[in-house]
């Protein structure tokens, strides 16, 4: 309304030719500017008001010495330096690379295998497909308790099974209470709860590759592993990379898995850094350093960022 | 060998590969159904296992009877529902002005979307809370209500820029020529046409947020504003008991998000991946 009214004025005012400040601040803005920032509106205070906002205030307080109830106290890159040279720091760091490159890892083969023996003339596709991607849909926190409960050294069942049924230990395992099998426990939770996702993902990768593709490439006398080397990996390079990404970054910063099992433990064995994060902030209330624990690998973590939301782009066509 | 015995055996192969993957992941929750169905007595006396004699609903009935999970499966159910409709409603129109509408500063704030997408709520989560606080919400399912859209907001957001670009353009200019408005054009022709997206990206965001935990973990402390996966971690006892009534839980937290996933199977597949592969 107000655009038409000032080009009105204008044009009665220095004549046809020129235009007001105004028409060329709504060209400036675009023909669509009105309706699309009335959409566009709230999409943006919320993402100020609760992410921008707190993550900048979180850049500051990790700068700080902060205490719950008590103002801020600056002090520079302190916390950063002080947890380089901690070492339960350094082992929640090595952990949470061991939790998510080894997650990741047999996530991405299980998925691979699954998403080839789902594109092989297998019967009832629908019905396997549906019922593998339930542990991604069931709540995580569930899970994690039902494995909690399977995971029991005197009453679970898995050591029940091992033990009474299939005769194959002598004695049950304290699965997430000794050092050598929590950390290798956890991570079979992770890989059990997202390894749908990544064969979700790639059969719809997989189901875009023409048939001729494999066809040309059989003629040319490829066999198995040639085709999938030279058509199959090709074909779904993009979706691999952007799962992968993604994944990445949901394991590296799972909570809820390592929290339920073992809260980190035994003895800092499990200790992830989100876990150790909250351990910082909500036990021992030092809420400075524990933000500076959560932002520690807030570089890497931002170039994983950048290079995934490019490749995003770019499935969308608009890189 | 002959060729239809290699793909036999391929075929055999690729069954006992599902089929075993398919023990795995449903053994877990034929567990859960199972224990909360046992007694105490059998539970701790090891017979037989893997089926409930004599099937007892005890620890159902102190699940609902002396416990506040009644309390928390209403909280769960007002947090989800309120947050999935704002998040909807303010990401399918932030959406379409994203995907349609030409307006100064759009590209940057599409990056801004998907960027927001992809920061994980573990480095946001103590910020927020001081936030939270700071809005007064603190404690309250409100302050999740209005949490829990930061994160479905982008993820819908984006699903639906996808959605809306398929769209054929001409369809909304045929709408303009015939005297629609651009709202109007918006509303009657593209809506319509989106619903399914809209639907998909709504079942996501109620999944995301009947699911959330460390929010609800941080933000309430009052033990009858909790949620549900908060709720059940406090059942963690030790105690032989305990783990009969902490699976019935188990069982009824998990029983909507399937049976909304049985019912709406093809729209929620395509909501749980869109975030990746929707080309």
């Amino acid at each position: 309304m107000s655009i038409s009214t000032a080009e009105l004025g204008a044009k009665s005012a220095l004549g046809p030719k020129r235009e007001g400040p105004l028409v060329w601040l709504a060209r400036m803005l675009g023909p669509d500017h009105r309706l699309g920032y009335l959409f566009i509106l709230p999409t943006i205070v919320l993402v100020l008001v609760l992410v921008a906002y707190p993550f900048c205030y979180a850049i500051y307080l990790s700068l700080t010495r902060k205490y719950v109830g008590v103002p801020p106290v600056f002090v520079g890159f302190d916390n950063y330096v002080k947890l380089t040279f901690d070492g339960f720091f350094q082992r929640a760091v090595i952990n949470s690379f061991i939790f998510t490159f080894g997650s990741v890892a047999v996530k991405l083969v299980l998925g691979m295998v699954m998403a080839l023996v789902l594109t092989s003339g297998i019967r009832f596709r629908s019905f396997w497909t549906g019922v593998l991607l339930i542990p991604w849909v069931a709540p995580t926190v569930v899970s994690a308790l039902n494995f909690l409960w399977i995971f029991d050294y005197s009453l679970g069942v898995l050591n029940y099974m091992l033990v009474k049924v299939f005769h194959l230990l002598p004695q049950g395992v304290g699965w997430l209470s000794e050092p050598g099998t929590a950390m290798a426990s956890v991570i079979g939770v992770n890989i059990w709860r997202g390894f749908p996702f990544f064969g979700i993902s790639f059969l719809a990768g997989l189901r875009a590759i023409p048939a001729e593709m494999y066809e040309a490439a059989a003629v040319d006398g490829a066999g198995p592993l040639l085709r999938f080397r030279h058509v199959t990996l090709p074909g779904i390079r993009n979706i691999l990379i952007i799962v992968m990404l993604l994944s990445t970054i949901w394991t590296f910063n799972d909570f809820q898995i390592v929290y339920i099992l073992t809260r980190g433990g035994p003895g800092g064995a499990t200790q992830v850094l989100p876990v150790f994060t909250y351990e910082i902030a909500f036990g021992a209330q030092r809420l400075g350093e524990a933000i500076a624990v959560a932002l520690y690998m807030l570089p890497a973590l931002a170039a994983v960022i950048i290079v995934l939301a490019r490749y995003m782009r770019q499935g969308r066509g608009r890189a | 060998m002959n060729k239809g015995l290699v793909a036999r055996l391929q075929l055999a192969g690729s069954y006992g590969f599902l089929v075993t993957l398919l023990v795995i992941v449903v053994f877990p929750f034929y567990w859960m159904t199972v224990t909360s169905f046992k007694g105490e007595e059998q539970m701790r006396s090891l017979v037989s296992m893997f089926w409930p004699s004599p099937v007892v609903t005890d620890n159902y009935r102190h699940l609902l009877g002396k416990t506040e999970f009644v309390a928390w499966f209403g909280n769960s159910v007002i947090v989800s529902i309120s947050s999935t409709f704002l998040a909807t409603a303010i990401g399918t129109i932030g959406a379409y002005a994203l995907a349609r509408l030409k307006f100064l500063g759009r590209a940057f704030m599409s990056s801004a979307v998907l960027i927001t997408y992809l920061v994980p709520p573990a480095i946001l989560f103590i910020p927020l809370y001081a936030q939270i606080r700071t809005l007064g919400l603190a404690d309250s399912l409100g302050g999740l209500i209005v949490a829990y859209p930061s994160f479905t907001i982008p993820f819908v957001t984006w699903l639906l820029m996808g959605y809306f670009e398929s769209i054929p353009v001409e369809l909304e200019e045929a709408a303009m020529i015939d005297g629609a408005t651009r709202f109007g054009a918006f509303r009657r022709v593209i809506l319509p046409l989106a619903a399914p997206g809209v639907l998909a990206a709504g079942l996501y965001a109620f999944t995301q947020s009947w699911n959330e935990f460390l929010y609800a973990l941080v933000f309430i402390t009052d033990v009858k504003l909790r949620t549900l996966p908060v709720g059940l971690s406090t059942f963690i006892t030790g105690d032989v008991y305990g783990w009969g009534y902490l699976m019935a839980g188990a069982v009824l937290t998990t029983l909507p998000v399937i049976a909304a996933y049985v019912y709406l199977q093809k729209y929620m597949v395509e909501g749980l991946t869109a975030g990746s592969v929707k080309g």
